[in-house]
């Protein structure tokens, strides 16, 4: 009795809870309490003790305290690592051990979770990153480079997580710093910079460049026969020192050379440029437009005329545009080029230059990530002589802009100065204006505001300008604790205050501050009204702000963290490059874009007759009659491979590891996100299998050994057969019906190969069995409300900052049933969420 | 000397704990303080830690012999010119550490995760911070962490560097060699005074934004107001280095004997060597005392010509995996070779080196794969008086690791009563 009271007083202290949190305990059941007696008590009984180890005593409550679950995190731990029972005990055997282990790791991650239950407290919470970065834009209208602060991503569950978001003296200054400079961008640039067309024609670079290029290239073949005809007595002036040299120059210019002449002899390299994959001289040829400047923010489009090559493979019929530093690329986005070297068509592409960014915009061809263009060219130009072949030609590049951005915000922070105001009532005004919107609905304290005002005098008395000594104020309140928490005050009242509501509702669904009707709303009260609210989360969903929720929730609901975690090479995987890499990743978020839109049901995801993809995708996918690169609702055919989350290139990349498809990654991952039935985390200590190490074998096969012993038996019998329902998808995502094992070494990035058959066959654990991948994917679809479940508890922790806890099952089941009448939509959850009692009270 | 520090260890049980201080990073008290003739030369700790584990099965010596007379398995041949001067210790383990995936969240900590109820993340002060109370009063940096880009996927698990404060939580890092570099040797060309007004602007800054803080403070309620108090403290240790960084305003920052340039940008092998480089010109100089490193793997690994990823080779098998597990692990003996190769020919001015003052500890929490026992611990220098040149394999296959850092703080003249859930100091590292 006594237990269950201390874990009521941990939990939260409604009614509610207290229901739930009798009911919550993590106990070691009878059966396997059995086990343990039978085995362990022999040695350490209360009376014996081995080790000065008492296990007669330890609670079989296992959530009763932290020192308890401890003691057990320990017991699991010998017998997983096999130091339990020694050699010369007598062993448990494999079933019961199996059984035990299965249990006590199940009631462990129980234990942790309600000792770790927050209650149903929601700490006081600093903006994460991405929140921080978009509330300076939406408060100053200038996005800051946020790349030095700490990525709140790092530590497990969501960004949103308060208990998780640290503070240390470094971010305070990186805070300051970053404020100052947006601000000094915000207040003091003029954006001077005309908008004008600067055009570049390529082949002005390139064909000579070529040109002098091959020429060197004869000479050192010339040279190096010259050197070769006398290596005893060999003309100095050659620049070659041995024959080694002589040869190794000779052959590599042999192999540069016909591609060359080949480009230069081309008509139309003359009025335009064609873009090969070369590996010397400059790498890829690009199209450099001329660099971008701070103070040239604004919209740009660039127009590209160009036309494909039809013969090419058609992964090189696109342009890729990148920003960044010729070092260091950043992709943008691609275009298919439809038109002909008879037709050529003109390419439109509009982007964002951001103030006080310094860029360097490209046009090329699409890319690898590593070294798999120089890999792939050698590879092909020792099947054809020539190198990889060319796909795109452009006549010449247009770089049209800035158009600047209206800077509404400047305008409304140094608002027009009334007549007859002094400067300080003026300055005084402006900070405490700024302060307040900064502050979200927080009056800022006199006594604060006093001493900005003092700072902006002292700076004003050195001899700054106005515009200049604001900066520094203005910085101050953007590295304050009121503009860096979101401060709930605890005035003994449950319903949060209109601005209180305001603020976790805009910080969830746009990830930055209340825009002005939704403050008004909240000055007035009207907020609090449930219908008000409803219509304002509807407004909210359909505003392109959303778009922050769909990035950012589910990018870490899914763990998309792993799309780019690991490198493929390009040459064993040519077709897997920047380009479907990036698509694949937006292809989820469109996904889950369109469920809100047409307000589709959530179970769409698990399995449906339709894509959302682009014609980069469609052609990846091998699916015809998609033109253009908005992503779009595509039919596909009921037996289709794709269609729903396991048909996506993005979750079989998540499950693999550049070289080969993980069946643990990825049946752990759909235990984890689509049944809502998370494995236990990987154990410490067990023992690697080395069995089968360094064998050429399919990888179900390789993991076979997973079977054998108990300690790993107990999770992967689970996980693992989910795995290999997937193997038809290859580690990048494509459809295979042979899985092919590269072994031995590497030449120029390609291994040789052996292949072997594909076996689907398997069961769910404790559910139905499947025989290949449509089955497994329909035995996965009856699991729509497990799945749905999962969602509303990632959405809790997202949306309330804090970890799901039990505290929160009522919750659950209330949004559960809210959302089943509209098949689990998306947009039911949401609006569950934010009407329920815990969203709007403290 | 030997006999001397050996009082000083069988009697520091007795002495004063080493108090909780309230404020983080304050010189503590000179009463704490171990006077040391200023002939001597200083003391300094070095801590890195590298992530995923290394190769086990080849990285440890074979257990069976033990002492002096072991031998340097073969994945650690680069170190072989040093074997007198470094000990390898086996069968040392965080008793509370269960991440597979964490090499240094709680390397340097000891610390349970799950310790505090209602909380799912715990940590606690690690060893360099409590080391850097003691050794760092008296240099410009009272400690410089210094780590990787891309630390996200290389096995260190949470955590900005190696170090977390007294309230457990992150300390930042510098994570290129540019910016160390900076940090430590760049000299601000602003004229005194001028800099002496940044400072004191600085301490407005500080002023006003405390003012706001306490304004919310008010009305918060318990929990949340401890959530605040991690910005309190952060203001509190920007003032506590400010003024320290008065004290040093008139002061120079000194150039290193040999002049380096400022470094481009490097990654994997080359930004490893470039950052032991800047270690060793910041001892020359007296910039600080106190270093951790939390090193790069995948970058590492790729500079070796390696195409997989760190957490791949770390579940190395025969074949590729293994030979990249392997060279990771020479290149790191070769690497640590060459630091401890110029940590001995700087000279002090009494002739003795840098290496003779120094307590270095390289290896993480993992030892391979998600095995979280026997963590890979090699030490070197003479800055803890420990008798190096031997292979040491405790008797308890789960001595915990906060042993050697007890030992590593004594050893180095710092009282500290105890240090994590260490159960007292490893005497067989004091002992012929």
């Amino acid at each position: 009795m006594k237990s269950i009271l201390i874990l009521v007083a941990l939990l939260s202290l409604t009614a509610c809870s207290k229901v739930w949190a009798q009911e919550r305990l993590a106990v070691m059941p009878k059966e396997q309490s059995a086990v343990f007696k039978k085995y362990c008590f022999e040695c350490h009984d209360s009376s014996t003790q081995e080790g000065s180890v008492d296990l007669e005593t330890i609670p079989t409550e296992i959530s009763k305290d932290i020192q308890t679950a401890e003691r057990w995190a320990k017991v699991l731990n010998v017998i997983n690592s096999g130091e339990m029972p020694p050699q010369d005990s007598e062993q448990i055997p494999d079933k019961e051990k199996l059984d035990f282990l299965e249990e006590l790791s199940g009631q462990m991650v129980l234990a942790r979770k309600i000792l770790s239950d927050s209650g149903g407290k929601i700490t006081l919470r600093r903006l994460n990153r991405r929140e921080y970065q978009n509330t300076i834009d939406s408060l100053i209208g200038v996005r800051p480079d946020t790349s030095n602060l700490p990525d709140d991503q790092a530590s497990a569950g969501f960004d949103t997580e308060g208990a998780s978001l640290f503070f240390s003296s470094n971010q305070l200054e990186l805070y300051l710093d970053s404020a100052r400079r947006s601000l000094d961008f915000a207040l003091n640039s003029s954006s001077k910079v005309k908008s004008s067309t600067k055009r570049v024609e390529p082949e002005e670079t390139y064909t000579p460049h070529y040109t002098a290029y091959l020429k060197e290239l004869k000479t050192r073949i010339s040279n190096s026969k010259a050197f070769l005809a006398s290596p005893d007595d060999p003309p100095e002036d050659l620049g070659i020192l041995d024959a080694y040299q002589a040869r190794k120059q000779m052959r590599n210019a042999k192999h540069w050379v016909p591609q060359l002449e080949e480009y230069v002899g081309r008509p139309e390299t003359k009025t335009g440029a064609t873009m090969i994959l070369t590996i010397k001289e400059g790498g890829i040829t690009k199209i450099k437009l001329p660099a971008v400047g701070a103070h040239a923010y604004g919209r740009y489009k660039i127009r590209v005329r160009a036309a494909a090559y039809k013969d090419a493979p058609v992964r090189f019929q696109y342009l890729e545009f990148t920003s960044g530093t010729p070092r260091e690329r950043h992709h943008m986005g691609w275009r298919k080029v439809h038109g002909t070297l008879e037709e050529p068509e003109v390419i439109e592409f509009e982007f964002d230059h951001q103030p006080g960014e310094k860029q360097v915009y490209m046009i090329h061809q699409r890319t690898h990530q590593d070294r798999g263009d120089k890999n792939l060219w050698t590879l092909h130009q020792q099947e054809n002589g020539l190198g990889t072949p060319p796909g795109v030609w452009v006549d010449w590049a247009e770089l049209i802009g800035p158009q600047p951005f209206a800077l509404r915000q400047r305008d409304e922070i140094l608002f027009k100065r009334p007549r007859g105001w002094s400067e300080k009532k003026y300055v005084t005004e402006v900070i405490r204006r700024f302060a307040t919107k900064s502050f979200r609905g927080t009056k800022p304290d006199e006594g604060y505001l006093e001493k900005l005002v003092e700072r902006f005098q002292l700076l004003r008395g050195e001899g700054n300008g106005f515009r200049k000594a604001i900066v520094d104020p203005l910085a101050i309140i953007l590295s304050s604790p009121n503009f860096l928490y979101m401060v709930e005050s605890d005035g003994g009242e449950e319903s949060l205050t209109a601005h209180e509501l305001a603020n976790r509702l805009s910080y969830f669904l746009w990830s930055t501050t209340p825009d002005q009707e939704l403050a008004e709303l909240a000055e007035s009260g009207k907020l609090s009204d449930p219908v008000v609210l409803r219509q304002q989360t509807d407004r909210m969903i359909a505003d392109p702000k959303f778009d922050r929720f769909i990035r950012g929730f589910v990018h870490q609901w899914l763990e998309m963290e792993r799309v780019d975690m690991f490198q493929f090479s390009g040459a064993q995987y040519p077709e897997f490059d920047n380009a479907v890499r990036a698509n694949a990743r937006e292809e989820l978020f469109s996904m889950v874009r369109l469920l809100v839109k047409d307000e589709l049901p959530l179970k769409d995801l698990l399995h449906c007759n339709y894509v959302v993809i682009n014609d980069l995708l469609a052609e990846y996918y091998g699916i015809e009659n998609v033109e253009g690169h908005e992503f779009r609702k595509v039919e596909v055919e009921r037996d289709s491979v794709r269609g729903g989350l396991l048909g996506t290139c993005a979750v079989h990349v998540m499950g693999s590891d550049g070289i080969r498809s993980s069946p643990v990654e990825r049946g752990a991952w759909v235990l984890r996100h689509l049944l809502n039935n998370p494995p236990p985390p990987a154990p410490p200590n067990v023992p690697q299998l080395s069995r089968l190490d360094g064998k050429t074998l399919p990888v179900r096969k390789l993991q076979r050994a997973h079977q054998e012993q108990p300690q790993c038996a107990q999770c992967h019998q689970k996980i693992d057969p989910i795995g290999y329902g997937l193997e038809n998808f290859d580690p990048t995502g494509a459809w295979r019906e042979v899985e092919s094992v590269s072994f031995g070494r590497s030449f120029f990035g390609r291994k040789k190969a052996k292949e072997f058959e594909i076996d689907t066959r398997g069961k769910l654990h404790n559910g139905r069995t499947f025989s290949n991948f449509t089955e497994l994917r329909d035995a996965i679809a009856d699991h729509e409300e497990d799945f749905a479940r999962g969602f509303a508890q990632s959405l809790i922790a997202y949306g309330l900052g804090r970890p799901y806890g039990f505290t929160d099952e009522p919750l659950c089941d209330q949004m559960f049933k809210q959302a089943a009448k509209t098949q689990y939509g998306v947009n039911e959850f949401i609006h569950a969420l934010i009407q329920s009692k815990t969203f709007t009270t403290k | 000397m030997n006999n001397s520090r050996r009082t000083f260890l069988y009697s520091v049980t007795s002495a004063v704990a080493l108090p909780f201080l309230p404020s983080l990073g304050l010189a503590a008290p000179a009463k704490y303080r171990i006077a040391a003739p200023s002939s001597t030369p200083p003391k300094r700790m070095v801590f890195l830690g590298i992530g995923f584990g290394v190769t086990a099965d080849r990285w440890y010596p074979d257990v069976d012999l033990e002492g002096a007379k072991y031998e340097l398995p073969k994945l650690l041949k680069p170190l072989s010119r040093h074997k007198d001067d470094i000990t390898i210790i086996q069968n040392l383990m965080h008793q509370y550490s269960a991440d597979g995936h964490a090499g240094s969240t709680f390397w340097l900590t000891g610390a349970n995760r799950y310790a505090v109820a209602g909380q799912s993340f715990h940590n606690t002060v690690s060893v360099d911070q409590v080391a850097a109370e003691i050794l760092g009063t008296d240099t410009r940096f009272t400690s410089v962490q210094l780590a990787a880009r891309g630390a996200k996927n290389d096995g260190h698990g949470p955590g900005l560097s190696l170090a977390w404060n007294r309230s457990g939580k992150p300390v930042a890092g510098l994570d290129t060699p540019v910016a160390a570099f900076h940090r430590m040797f760049s000299n601000d060309a602003t004229p005194l005074a001028q800099r002496q007004k940044i400072l004191n602007d600085q301490r407005s800054v500080l002023d006003t934004v405390l003012s706001d803080a306490k304004a919310i403070n008010r009305k918060l309620n318990k929990p949340d107001a401890n959530k605040l108090d991690e910005y309190f403290q952060s203001v509190r240790e920007i003032e506590i280095r400010l003024a320290k960084e008065e004290k040093w305003l008139a002061v120079d920052k000194k150039k290193p004997t040999k002049p380096l340039s400022e470094p481009g940008e490097l990654e994997g092998i080359e930004e490893i060597r470039m950052m032991y480089d800047l270690m060793v010109a910041a001892m020359q100089v007296d910039a600080s005392r106190v270093f951790t490193y939390r090193m790069p793997a995948n970058s590492m690994i790729q500079s070796l010509g390696a195409t997989m990823s760190a957490h791949t080779m770390s579940h190395y098998s025969e074949g590729e995996r293994r030979t990249v597990s392997q060279n990771r692990d020479t290149a790191h003996a070769k690497l640590l070779a060459e630091f401890f190769d110029k940590l001995k020919a700087s000279k002090e001015p009494d002739g003795s080196s840098l290496f003779d003052h120094c307590s270095i500890t390289f290896g993480t929490n993992l030892s391979s794969v998600h095995t979280l026992k026997n963590c890979p611990t090699l030490i070197a220098g003479g800055g803890s008086g420990f008798k190096h040149g031997r292979h040491l394999v405790m008797d308890n296959p789960k001595t915990p690791l906060c042993n050697l850092w007890l030992s590593t703080l004594r050893g180095s003249g710092i009282a500290a009563e105890s240090f994590g859930d260490a159960t007292g100091v490893i005497h067989e590292l004091f002992e012929n």
